[in-house]
């Protein structure tokens, strides 16, 4: 197994360089991204609290597991009595709105990213993303076909990549209990680059799924809530995204397939 | 009965002009037919032969003979064996006739090969997308379709030599054999 500390966007290296042509990704170096340092409250009996929060939210996750490939294969024996999952406290949930973490297992289409992502912004804080198999880190074996996105970090955070072809359960578990650790020691605040860099991770959805992207979640909004608005969240992406966007409705019901009259 | 049959099959395809036929086993006969003689080649197969399963209509792209080939892989019950029924149609202007009035299931087929090779199908119930409703590029199985040079242009690469590898490296540890060396 091989863990990977994900700095928050792409392209991690030093041969960075600024191209912003049409059908291409936004790269952004990383000094660009606000760092979360985490406060030390000056009350000590504050910081117990908090170190007391992160333990018991460590300890009972749910665990979402969108399988999109073939790694998706590997969990059922890391979920049941072989390896057992749940001793450590994380065990899986069927709706993205009550759960913690978000495993993408394997290669991720196109088409699979924007329900993705739809799926991702449902979860609510604090969330953290696994990324398991290579193909989530760079496209894998899938690397020349069109119908796959590559980078999954492009399009919104990650904490965690296990990669592998495919990574076996201890690989599995071994990644569970790395983010366990980060989320005790505070480390684990990727869901909070999100909103902070929402007008990149935006501009790379853009740039995928045309210009009229929009989804049912208003981040912008849930990032005031929060308190992480920075200069990085709005930009030229989100007045995009603004000029486009449409309303929400809702949806029509329908009985025997007649439509209801409006 | 079904012995019986597969004799009377032989002898009557043998007997057919413009069709090549070649028996590979008991159970799998390839057919090369002329364009304009499959669908009444594929009646008398369904009619008289009991090739009643259409299992999968495949596409081949022979771009340097500027033609597409078109797979009719039929199954019988009565005789147990599979007939694949090949054809070639000119790259240009990609048009043949839809088997749907024989074959219902040939609609999904020929709707799956219209999207990826841009083959239309006249009389197919439905040439409209099917799996890539959200691809607006070429057809992506032709063979002019450079599929490594799309992603190069569309998509970015995660770095394969991260600061925090080099850093590891420096140190002793990192990869020991690299890839590039393992396949050599």
């Amino acid at each position: 197994m091989a863990r990977i500390d994900c700095p928050a966007g792409p392209g991690n290296g030093d041969d960075v360089t600024k191209d912003k042509t049409e059908n291409t990704l936004i790269k952004r170096d990383d000094e660009s991204f606000p760092i979360e340092v985490r406060q030390e409250r000056t009350n000590p009996l504050a910081n117990v609290f908090d170190g007391l929060v992160r333990f018991c939210q460590a300890r009972s996750m749910f665990m979402l597991h969108y399988c999109t490939g073939c790694g998706a294969i590997e969990l059922p024996p890391a979920m049941t009595s072989r390896f057992d999952m749940e001793r450590l406290g994380i065990q899986p949930m069927v709706t993205p709105r009550q759960a913690d973490i978000l495993l993408i297992t394997g290669y991720v289409s196109i088409k699979t990213l924007k329900r993705i992502i739809l799926t991702y912004e449902q979860m609510p804080a604090p969330k953290y993303v696994i990324g398991i198999c290579s193909c989530t880190v760079n496209g894998g074996m899938y690397w020349q076909s069109y119908a796959t996105a590559k980078m999954l970090k492009a399009y919104f955070p990650v904490d965690i990549y296990i990669a592998g072809c495919m990574p076996r359960p201890e690989a599995v578990i071994e990644g569970l209990k790395d983010l366990m650790g980060d989320i005790k020691t505070g480390r684990a605040n990727s869901w909070k680059k999100y909103f902070q860099n929402y007008d990149y991770y935006l501009g790379n959805q853009q740039k995928l799924f045309g210009e009229n992207w929009q989804t049912p979640t208003d981040i912008v909004a849930e990032a005031q809530h929060y308190n992480l608005m920075t200069d990085q969240t709005l930009g030229e992406h989100t007045a995009l995204l603004e000029k486009h966007q449409q309303p929400l409705q809702a949806l029509g019901m329908s009985l025997h397939g007649q439509k209801e009259k409006a | 009965m079904s012995k019986e049959l597969n004799l009377w099959l032989d002898k009557l395809l043998s007997d057919i002009e413009s069709v090549k036929v070649k028996r590979n086993s008991s159970r799998r006969i390839r057919i090369d037919v002329e364009p304009r003689a499959l669908p009444a080649l594929l009646e008398l197969l369904q009619g008289r032969a009991s090739y009643v399963h259409l299992s999968a209509i495949s596409c081949v792209d022979w771009i340097d003979d500027d033609q597409f080939e078109l797979v009719y892989h039929v199954w019988s019950y009565e005789t147990n064996s599979l007939v694949s029924a090949h054809t070639r149609i000119p790259r240009e202007p990609g048009v043949y006739l839809s088997i749907y009035d024989l074959y219902e299931p040939a609609g999904f087929f020929e709707r799956d090969i219209h999207e990826m090779y841009g083959v239309y199908f006249e009389g197919s119930p439905d040439m409209g997308k099917f799996i890539l409703t959200e691809w607006n590029g070429p057809p992506p199985m032709r063979k002019e379709f450079d599929s490594e040079a799309f992603v190069n242009q569309t998509f970015e690469w995660e770095n394969y030599r991260p600061q925090w590898l080099k850093d590891l490296e420096e140190e002793g540890g990192g990869i020991s054999i690299r890839p590039e060396d393992a396949r050599r």
